[in-house]
């Protein structure tokens, strides 16, 4: 099983590295949750009114959940809610991408800088990401993590 | 509290995030609202008033604006705005040019109406709000946009 290969520093890796993008992508985004509620409200995928909770509330997730994974600490928790987060990015990307809606991906800046809309590209690297959580938590051992302690 | 269960992990880390990001944003200089305001419906319009305003208006009430000589922005990309806008506005290509012009022709305080595609777009809300910071002061967001008014057959031109 390919899940047998899932230990030592391969999953140190992939939480690293999830924690790191998570803590990234959540920075400019709680500096700045007025530009980020109006891209949520682009994708046209919430009710009128909603996006501005998201946009307070999911940078925040994001920001826990890269420390969770870094400091190695409820780590379950937080790579079942990276699994979450990015079905629903796919999800509301795909959606934005068949309806022909050209949005600002939101993902890692609020900024419109050229290069960061939305495209291919952007889904499967959240797929990407699906996989590295995929592979901490299926992981076979339970090296530097702190809270709760298995066995 | 069994925080082996991962499950319940997952509502400690929301609990904790929902807690952190409703306080940091009450507490922040600039809170933003929890639930954003869908802008107004105006009902009668009043062109004399000197009440800053930022109100949707309808077709037939942008069908009033026109006849009155008011300034029409286009909020939709140059593509879009080549192949048919209402007659006489103004395209919105580089903001700061857009107000060079609008400044040009009148004064802040002066009506403006903005539209973009279709009452799904959201172009013409954020380009009210941006002439707002800018210091415009009256501005109707004609939610119809290009839609309702080229199915109307109002006047409207095109660049070839």
């Amino acid at each position: 099983m390919i899940k047998d290969y899932f230990k030592g520093p391969i999953i140190l890796m992939s939480r690293l590295i999830l924690g790191a993008v998570f803590i990234y992508a959540s920075l400019d985004k709680i500096l700045n949750p007025g530009d980020f509620a109006k891209i949520v409200g682009n994708y046209h995928v919430l009710p009128f009114g909603a996006e501005n909770l998201l946009a307070i509330i999911l940078p925040w997730v994001e920001f826990i959940v890269g420390v969770c994974l870094i400091i190695g600490v409820l780590i379950d928790g937080a790579t079942i809610l990276v699994i979450l987060m990015n079905i629903v990015f796919i999800f509301a990307i795909t959606q934005a991408l068949a309806r022909g809606i050209s949005v600002e991906c939101g993902c890692f800046s609020v900024s419109s800088e050229a290069g960061s809309a939305i495209g291919i590209k952007t889904i499967l690297r959240d797929i990407g990401y699906l996989f590295l959580a995929y592979v901490v938590y299926y992981r076979k051992d339970h090296k530097i993590e702190f809270f709760p302690k298995s066995i | 509290m069994n925080f082996k269960n991962h499950i319940f992990q997952v509502y400690v880390i929301l609990f904790i995030s929902i807690v952190i990001s409703l306080t940091v944003n009450l507490l922040s200089s600039k809170p933003l609202p929890l639930l954003s305001k869908e802008l107004e419906q105006a009902e009668t319009i009043d062109f004399d008033t000197d009440k800053p305003i930022l109100q949707i208006i309808s077709l037939e009430q942008a069908r009033e604006f026109y006849e009155k000589d008011i300034l029409f922005l286009d909020a939709r990309d140059e593509a879009y705005f080549n192949k048919g806008h209402i007659k006489g506005s103004l395209k919105n290509i580089f903001f700061m040019e857009l107000l060079f012009n609008i400044e040009s022709l009148q004064s802040k305080q002066d009506p403006l109406v903005v539209y973009c595609g279709d009452p799904g777009c959201g172009d013409s809300e954020d380009l009210a709000y941006n002439l707002q910071k800018a210091g415009f002061t009256k501005l109707y967001v004609f939610k119809g946009g290009w839609l309702e008014w080229s199915a109307a057959e109002y006047p409207s031109e095109s660049i070839k």
